[in-house]
């Protein structure tokens, strides 16, 4: 008796919930990208940011080992490691009408998302990307 | 024998007020978090992602239920309706929570809470796991008490 009246409440109240839930992701709809972390409007791919040429910047947000293997050339290393020392290197690098391209190992890396969350939060940048794929979809562009 | 029956039926109604007060506060703390994770759920779907437990799609669904569920969930126990579903539920995610909370250190995931949106942003591990396991014990003595009284009533 104690159970199915366990089932029964806790299913209403599932029930409940899931009504206020799906009207405020309809709400979020536009603000919120479902298919990947980054909203669509801040990814780039290999192709789009090569076609940027000079007024690219590469960051590159992989551990400095990784950078020290190999890199995108010209790549700048910013992680989250050494974020303090590395930053004022990029900054230095940095102008208004260049174009950041973040990029870390792979699709599934989460490290170029922080990163490039942090130069639009604490550094105030704007035209911060994050590149598809990562240094992966690089090589494989190369 | 008739000061004991009354001493017993004070000790027991004092018992049960604090019983109450317990679920007011404990369904305050889950209505508080719920809230919190409700006006950021973009916040609340990159700390459900930093878990690197699911994917980034159910993440986001959960990001919109779960705050409400919490929300209902402690209404129930303060309102006294649904009680027993809401406890149930409560004690569920809470564990559940604290196996992914334990799982991501021994991964050696550095990551916040998101239990409380930005308000436990700055909290270390060994603060979410203390609150959080504090939570986990007083859910369980709600369920034990739930329990032990339905057993009492049947032998009744």
């Amino acid at each position: 008796m104690v159970k199915s009246s366990l089932v029964r409440q806790a299913f209403v109240l599932a029930a409940l919930a899931f009504v206020p839930g799906v009207v405020q992701a309809i709400y979020f709809g536009n603000k919120v990208s479902w298919r990947s972390p980054v909203p669509a409007s801040e990814m780039v791919t290999v192709t789009q940011a090569r076609a940027w040429g000079e007024n690219a910047i590469w960051v590159d947000a992989r551990p400095d080992n990784e950078f020290a293997r190999d890199h995108v050339p010209g790549a700048l290393p910013l992680n989250e490691d050494r974020w303090s020392e590395l930053l004022p290197q990029f900054l230095a690098a940095w102008s208004p009408e260049k174009k950041v391209v973040v990029y870390c190992s792979s699709e599934g890396c989460n490290a170029s998302r922080e990163v490039a969350h942090r130069l639009r939060k604490e550094a105030q940048l704007a035209n911060v990307f994050v590149l598809e794929g990562g240094w992966e979809e690089w090589l494989k562009e190369k | 024998m008739n000061d004991t029956s009354n001493i017993k039926h004070q000790t027991s109604n004092i018992l049960h007020f604090l019983w109450r007060i317990v679920d007011v506060i404990v369904g305050g703390i889950f209505i508080y978090a719920g809230t919190i994770k409700v006006l950021d759920p973009v916040q609340f779907a990159n700390d459900i992602d930093n878990y690197k437990i699911l994917p980034w799609t159910i993440g986001v669904g959960l990001a919109f239920y779960l705050p409400w569920l919490e929300m209902f969930c402690g209404l129930a126990l303060i309102l006294r309706r649904l009680y027993l579903g809401g406890l149930s539920i409560l004690t569920a995610l809470v564990a559940v929570f604290l196996v992914a909370t334990i799982a991501a250190k021994v991964r050696g995931l550095d990551i916040t809470c998101g239990c409380f949106g930005h308000a436990s942003q700055n909290w270390n591990f060994p603060t979410h796991l203390a609150l959080d396991l504090a939570i986990f014990g007083v859910l369980l003595a709600l369920s034990f008490r739930v329990v032990s009284g339905n057993r009492l009533q049947d032998a009744v």
